[in-house]
């Protein structure tokens, strides 16, 4: 037995030898060609990963609300402060709710009277949480929308309350969305009241530290933190979290999305900033009109002929 | 007598691919996406906390046991599919794990002598090199691999998961060395 086995690798030696090489050559191959062209293999799989994971989707779900049920199920032993905690809560927003309804009126009559101009709404397309990446050196989900309904890479993708992440990887139905807290992701914000700007660095953790802060000391804790829009990637004002000093004294975003929950998505359709980019044209005469000295005007605002 | 060893010999590679397949699953069920937060001081154990890579336990187990039951191509295959679905650089630890795999097999007929504590030092090794070389390659190529605790912890639990995976894939799927005058048919009878 033990001669045959080997004889056997006498003669199948080499032609395994060979399969092994020939095998990790094209592993080999397929990083070297991530490294080089990590768009293309990264379509690639964002592709497998559309073929792959919704086919386990009818036994994710099961599992998925199996494990939550019993995480609910140990909340419930603390019931009761969680009421009271509510109760006071909602004392507080109640007061909030009023003022912010003031607030919401006096600003629409200021806007009404200055005629001003606001943002058109954001619109979105809300996704289930299919997946994560499953690994501690990658924060991602996957999402169940995609290409299939108009996901385009580097849309911003919200909770109810806050800000995600960002889609990273389109399939025909399936979208990746990497998290703030993968260290890949770079967030350009401003931190509110004191108009500072700054860059969230993701760092593995579920409070991602705040760097290039142009004056530490005007940013405190408590701060409101939102996307700046710099860069272009994400539109303006969206909802990051608040500042908070970690025990080293660096600051720290509280993230305001649930992450310990990550259920449903808002992936926020955003086209983009329409750029200025000619200097202006000269304001030339109409041809019936006797050529004359036409003052020079700079046209600063093209494509909104009606003004006022 | 030859047909039923090949048709054991694909259902235990098919157990293979079902291990797999069950890992990859547990490992993309949407449950644990939050990582600890500094904010409120995590311990020491939740910030580094990584499971260990039961997949790579249960290769270079069974690699040990019965080679054939996991040839190159599966190895290869699971761990590219891994690499694809677990958002891990393609490639690069699926063929560190043919690499590894591999060079246990060549010594699988010397290890088959020894006792246990001898083949765990060879797995341990192994797999420490590997992710050795996994973080330098990384480093080497610029790619942003995160913090190294959790590589470093990923490493000693996969090692310390070793025996355990050994001696439920003894006892649960009945791969186990050959014993000397053992003939490959026998299990198949009891």
């Amino acid at each position: 037995m033990a001669r045959d086995r080997a004889q056997n690798d006498d003669y199948k030696g080499p032609l395994k030898r060979l399969l092994i090489g020939v095998l990790l050559l094209c592993l080999v191959g397929i990083f070297l060609l991530w490294r080089i062209d990590s768009p293309r293999v990264e379509r690639f799989r964002a592709q497998v990963i559309d073929r792959v994971v919704p086919s386990f989707d009818w036994a994710m779900a099961p599992v998925t609300g199996a494990v939550n049920i019993l995480r609910d199920f140990q909340s419930y032993q603390r019931l009761y402060e969680q009421n009271q905690e509510l109760r006071r809560e909602l004392k507080k927003m109640k007061s909030w709710k009023e003022a912010a309804v003031q607030l919401r009126d006096e600003n629409a009559r200021l806007l009404d009277l200055n005629n001003v101009r606001v943002d058109p709404r954001l619109t979105f397309v809300t996704g289930v949480v299919m997946a994560d990446s499953g690994s501690p050196f990658r924060q991602s989900v996957l999402i169940n929308v995609g290409a299939r309904d108009g996901i385009v890479d580097g849309w911003a993708a919200m909770d109810g309350l806050g800000l995600v992440g960002r889609i990273s990887g389109v399939g025909q139905n399936t979208a990746r969305v990497v998290l703030l807290t993968d260290t890949s992701s770079r967030i350009p914000v401003t931190i509110q009241p004191s108009g500072q700007r700054g860059l969230m660095v993701g760092d593995n953790t579920l409070a991602p530290p705040i760097s290039f802060i142009e004056a530490p000391d005007q940013a405190r804790p408590g701060d409101r933190v939102l996307t700046s829009g710099d860069g272009g990637v994400f539109p303006a004002g969206l909802v990051i979290g608040r500042l908070a000093e970690d025990p080293g004294g660096r600051m720290r975003v509280r993230l305001a999305a649930d992450y310990e929950r990550l259920e449903f998505l808002r992936v926020l359709r955003s086209y983009g900033y329409e750029t200025i980019d000619t200097p202006g044209d000269l304001i030339i005469p109409l041809e019936r009109a006797p050529s004359s000295t036409a003052p020079d005007e700079a046209q600063s605002a093209q494509g909104d002929p009606a003004d006022g | 007598m030859a047909e039923r060893n090949t048709t054991r010999l694909f259902v235990k590679r098919l157990i293979y691919v079902a291990l797999w397949l069950g890992l990859v699953f547990l490992h993309l069920l949407p449950i644990d996406v939050a990582r600890p937060s500094p904010l409120s001081a995590p311990s020491l154990l939740e910030r580094i906390w990584t499971g260990p890579d039961l997949h790579l336990a249960i290769t270079l187990a069974w690699v040990l046991r019965r080679p054939e039951y996991v040839p190159p191509l599966l190895v290869a295959g699971t761990f590219l599919m891994s690499d694809l679905l677990l958002q891990r650089p393609p490639g690069l630890w699926a063929a560190l794990a043919l690499i590894g795999s591999e060079a246990l097999r060549s010594r699988a007929p010397g290890l088959r002598d020894l006792t246990f504590p001898m083949e765990w030092l060879n797995v341990a090794t192994t797999t420490l090199a590997m992710f050795l070389g996994y973080r330098i390659i990384l480093g080497v190529m610029m790619i942003e691999a995160g913090p190294l605790s959790p590589t470093i912890v990923q490493a000693l639990a996969t090692i310390a998961v070793y025996p355990l995976v050994v001696g439920l894939s003894q006892l649960l799927f009945g791969v186990r060395k050959l014993a000397p005058g053992d003939i490959d048919g026998m299990e198949a009878r009891t």
